[in-house]
């Protein structure tokens, strides 16, 4: 009796390359999307929603290179979606106080005691930092530096040209480095809160 | 090294056309600086920054702060999705609908023949051709679509289907009644955003504002090659006003139901409902879902 050679399942077949593809990048993106979200749960709600729709339009990624970034693409928009819904906002610390004490940072020698107050941040420090300054320059800051894409992926994911992705990394570190600081100076206990600006209407 | 720019800013004066350049050029430089720390530049760009650091100081400062941030967010670790969290994920995911190509797959593989046998095993591509031609063929995309996902009553049956698909049939008769540049008249009618559909080959054509069942709806449509699609857009209490409806999307995410030849596909955004009707097959319909579901 001859044997044939077993059946091809599609589905199943399918369903391991997402796995394989997909599901690797799943600690990145839950701490992406903390970072964005008022708790844990948040979180996980919105990469599952994420990978519900990742896997119901996988049979459209033509390129698996381009997975990783294809996947932060749809978590971004569930994210925006979940933002819009909640009507949460972001308190943020008055941006030109933080410009100021950028400022302040560059304008003296204080490399070194910058390099140290750095060097002693732990991650909720690192969180509150950057949940300090807009969304916009928040992610491009965290998609290049902490999640390792280069700028035309960063491009990709949030959909602006390459070169608003250069100019909102260099201001969203800036940002960053004047929040840390004053955060560490009390600026931030006294500052004023402000709603969050989107990206049409915040500073580029 | 004498630094150029505490020199600038110590004089009174009015500066030189030099220094004024020097100054420029330092504005320009400095946007450029986390770039140049990410090795994101062309040489040419980086050679003059090479250049203009060696006399900036405030430049070298700030490109350490790029430089001491990008290398602590660097160790920032990941999280930590836990198994319990990962099983709950690949629940949901078998809980949801198959992509279309694979299904389209497996369907031919239920009707197995030496031919549909070899298109299977050859990949999805050929395996969507297959189906499009056998689509073509029996003048009917149903077959490949299972059953269990379309709306078991008829359309009419769900008084917001019903309403919808007879505006469509009023609607494709004559004159459309708007236009696409009456789009933002549209937005600044109805309380709910407006966002028209991104697909291949799918234009918009017009907007105008209607009423569904009494309720205020907004109204697009599309030119998806030579055929005509409506969507109509209602608040999301309307929307999941019928059970029906309800059920479709907790289980699917997605409504799909026909009526004579025209084909029906509804899905929820954040806020509002969507209802796209035409009369085209309900994959092409499907599959701007899709578009929109991922983008």
């Amino acid at each position: 009796m001859s044997t044939s050679p077993p059946a091809v399942d599609p589905i199943a077949e399918l369903r391991a390359r997402f796995e394989a593809v997909v599901m690797p990048h799943l600690d990145r993106l839950l701490a992406f999307a903390i970072r964005r979200t008022d708790s844990v749960a948040d979180a996980e709600d919105a990469v599952q929603e994420a990978c519900i729709r990742a896997w119901l339009g996988f049979a459209d990624l033509r390129d698996e290179a381009n997975a990783r970034p294809w996947f932060y693409r749809i978590l971004r928009t569930v994210l925006s979606d979940m933002r819009e819904k909640s009507g949460r906002r972001q308190q943020l610390v008055y941006i030109t106080r933080l410009e100021d004490a950028h400022e302040e940072l560059v304008g003296g020698e204080h490399d070194a005691l910058f390099s140290e107050v750095v060097s002693r941040l732990d991650g909720e420090a690192v969180h509150r930092g950057l949940r300090a300054i807009p969304e916009d320059f928040a992610a491009a800051v965290e998609l290049h530096d902490i999640d390792g894409f280069k700028y035309v992926e960063i491009a990709e994911i949030v959909g602006v040209p390459i070169g608003t992705v250069m100019s909102r990394i260099a201001r969203g570190r800036k940002l960053l480095a004047g929040a840390i600081m004053a955060e560490r100076g009390g600026v931030a206990a006294d500052a004023r809160t402000t709603e969050r600006r989107s990206a049409q209407g915040g500073p580029r | 090294m004498s630094d150029d720019r505490s020199s600038l800013a110590n004089r009174a004066v009015s500066p030189s056309p030099e220094e004024a350049a020097r100054e420029s050029r330092h504005e320009v430089l400095r946007e450029l600086l986390g770039a140049y720390a990410d090795r994101e530049l062309p040489p040419e760009t980086v050679a003059q920054i090479d250049a203009h650091l060696v006399g900036c100081a405030e430049c070298r400062h700030s490109l350490e702060v790029h430089h001491t941030l990008r290398a602590r967010l660097a160790v920032e670790p990941p999280a930590a999705a836990s198994p319990a969290f990962r099983a709950r994920i690949s629940a949901a995911i078998d809980a949801a609908p198959v992509p279309t190509a694979p299904r389209i797959a497996a369907d031919a593989r239920v009707t197995p023949g030496p031919r549909m046998l070899w298109l299977v095993a050859s990949g999805w591509v050929v395996a969507t051709v297959l189906a499009l031609t056998l689509a073509v063929t029996s003048g009917s995309a149903s077959r490949f679509t299972p059953s269990t996902r379309a709306l078991a009553a008829p359309v009419h049956d769900v008084p917001l289907l019903g309403a919808v698909v007879d505006d469509y049939a009023r609607v494709s008769r004559g004159d459309l009644p708007g236009r696409a540049r009456d789009l933002d008249a549209v937005r600044a009618a109805v309380s709910f955003p407006v966002e028209p559909l991104r697909a291949p080959n799918l234009r918009l054509l017009a907007a105008w504002t209607t009423d569904v069942r009494g309720e205020p709806a907004a109204v697009l449509a599309y030119r998806l090659d030579d055929r005509l699609l409506v969507q109509y857009l209602v608040p999301e209490d309307v929307f999941f006003q019928h059970p029906a409806i309800r059920a479709a999307i907790a289980d699917h995410h997605l409504l799909r139901a026909a009526d004579g030849d025209r084909t029906v596909v509804a899905w929820p955004d954040s806020s509002t409902g969507n209802v796209l009707v035409g009369n085209v097959p309900t994959e092409s319909l499907q599959s701007i879902w899709r578009s929109e579901s991922t983008r």
